[in-house]
């Protein structure tokens, strides 16, 4: 991949200008590649076997389903660069990360989207100057415990009431467990953020289009990366052979971690899958609906665009390991 | 990638997802409910897109400075996918996959069904769940009609899976209803469309009482085959 040299260009987004250089033609070359595209899809009889089509139609399905959350996650995360600056979070936000982290965790219930969209905003939190511990407990916490999910997850599960609490403290749980560590952790230096921008005289619309668009094609382009990750191990890994260990706790548990991560479904439906698979236990099945707002292969890939490569890699196997641990500790207590 | 690059971009993203926004295509990945959330989504797009063009021409220069990473280039992937591959609904490929559904188990009663004259039209998952939990067996000697796509079983013979996929977010997370129909007349093709009256065939040995999954069984009065892919080929779980 290519983001660390890329990143170098990004932080000086009124830098270089090259007069005449490929940047001019670069819609050409878009339209040229869609021409291209119509006029070879009769010809290869490759885009006409069964297993293709379906890697694609899994694929875009992905893409589209994330769209509208990712749209409205740039228009927020657009103007947090706008209105949001780092005295506005001071005044906010509680000064001790004991407090800050799960404040930042209970704003989460305020988004009413999916987990794609929380990854921009809470890049734009971080160079507004918000600690980035609380900006990463917003982060897991936003996609888990806002109301169109928990409504979705009562909806999936009208006979398990339960459930919707235990999935409601689980996931807050894990957010503010993690955003602990990091704020004990302090290690600024892991994180790669855009810098925030200052007023370059330009209009305030005119900077939140640009951040807006900035931030849209930047995590875009890492979701493509994890959509196509995650339509790929579909068809590798059938389900039906991840379905064949519902008698052993245990191993249904590691199971459902495992499919969360997989799966990278949209939190705001991940509960019906879940409610598709009554052979499982109500726990293992929680874990499911913790780890998966929280880590994905999409996610993944987001996370190392908008924050750092470097970052990513810690990031995901202490986030994943908590998220286990919280939903099967709260399992234990509620289910 | 330039700010010129980047404009071009979202115009295009809002040219082809606003296109299957108007002929309904988009019911062919997600699910109905998400015709306004993508057509603000499209259009925002648009509005971004014709802005930065219009003002960054404007400016001269400002056109080709880099204004994004060149990992945005890879949102142009599903766009050449979506015109050159030409994905489909989901099919009898995707059904051979994936486990079919098991109803989950229902403790409040069925409504009667209407004692008008028969077909009944029914989902399919309905159809399903009152073949497995109703007690009060309304699905017994009723002609009901049911939509869905054939997939062939050389052990079923003389008959299909008739199977239509519950989708609860988008395609990727589709798992086959399916019900198994016998004396269906002359062999259909795989991912064939149709409209099928049958009637339930209770099974000899209750479902719940089965090891692995629950076939569920009926036997067809008519088939007519629908020409083409219905624009909302799933059934929600809602």
């Amino acid at each position: 991949m290519h983001d660390v040299s890329e990143r170098g260009g990004d932080a000086h987004p009124h830098g270089a200008t090259r007069r005449g250089g490929l940047g001019d033609y670069q819609p050409l070359l878009l339209v040229a590649a869609i021409v291209a595209a119509l006029l070879v899809r009769s010809r290869i009889a490759w885009f006409d076997d069964g297993e293709v089509r379906l890697w694609a139609t899994l694929f875009v399905s992905v893409c589209i389903q994330a769209l509208p959350f990712l749209v409205l996650g740039v228009v927020v995360s657009g103007l947090i660069a706008v209105f949001v600056s780092p005295d506005l979070v001071r005044r906010v936000l509680p000064r001790h990360p004991a407090l800050a982290v799960p404040t930042a965790g209970l704003a989460g219930l305020a988004l009413p989207g999916c987990e794609c969209g929380s990854v921009p905003i809470a890049g734009r939190l971080v160079s507004s100057g918000t600690p980035p511990a609380a900006a990463l407990t917003f982060l897991l916490a936003a996609p888990a415990i806002n109301p169109v999910v928990l409504v979705s997850t009562a909806v999936a599960f009208p006979n398990d009431g339960e459930l919707v609490l235990a999935r409601f403290v689980a996931s807050f749980l894990a957010a503010v467990v993690v955003g602990w560590w990091w704020a004990r952790r302090n290690d600024h230096s892991l994180l790669d953020v855009d810098p925030h921008d200052h007023d370059h005289g330009s209009g305030r619309l005119a900077r939140f289009v640009d951040i807006a668009s900035r931030d849209f094609v930047h995590a875009g382009g890492y979701l493509v990366v994890g959509a196509m990750a995650a339509a790929t191990l579909q068809l590798v890994v059938p389900r039906s052979v991840l379905a064949t260990v519902a008698d052993n706790e245990l191993l249904s548990i590691l199971m459902f971690a495992g499919l969360a991560v997989v799966l990278s479904i949209c939190s705001e439906a991940d509960a019906f899958v879940a409610a598709g698979l009554p052979q499982f236990s109500l726990t293992s099945r929680l874990v499911f609906l913790v780890v998966g707002p929280v880590i994905d292969l999409k996610l993944v890939a987001m996370h190392a665009g908008v924050f750092g490569r470097r970052f990513a890699l810690i990031f995901a196997p202490v986030t994943l390991t908590v998220a286990v641990v919280s939903a099967v500790l709260v399992g234990q207590v509620l289910l | 990638m330039s700010r010129f690059g980047r404009a071009g971009m979202l115009i295009f993203i809002g040219v082809l997802i606003g296109r299957l926004v108007l002929d309904g295509g988009f019911g062919w990945f997600v699910q109905q409910h998400m015709r306004i959330p993508l057509a603000a989504a499209t259009v925002l797009l648009l509005v971004f897109g014709v802005y930065e063009l219009v003002s960054s021409s404007r400016d001269g220069d400002e056109g080709a400075r880099v204004a994004g990473p060149g990992v945005g280039w890879l949102l142009a992937l599903p766009l050449l996918v979506l015109v050159s591959v030409a994905p489909t609904a989901l099919g009898a490929v995707a059904a051979d996959r994936v486990d079919a559904f098991v109803p989950t188990e229902r403790t409040e009663r069925f409504a009667p069904l209407p004692d008008t004259s028969d077909p009944v039209e029914m989902r399919v998952i309905e159809f399903l769940d009152r073949a497995a939990w109703d007690e009060a067996r309304s699905l017994q000697d009723r002609v009901i009609r049911l939509e869905g796509l054939v997939v062939n079983d050389p052990e079923i013979a003389g008959g299909f899976k008739l199977t239509r996929f519950l989708v609860s977010c988008c395609a990727a997370d589709g798992i086959p209803l399916q019900v198994t129909l016998h004396g269906t007349g002359r062999p259909l093709d795989d991912d064939t469309w149709v409209v099928a009256d049958v009637i339930w065939r209770p099974p000899e040995v209750p479902y719940q009482e089965t090891e692995g999954i629950w076939v569920i069984e009926a036997d067809a009065v008519a088939i007519s085959p629908v020409v083409g892919i219905p624009k909302d080929p799933y059934e929600s779980p809602y």
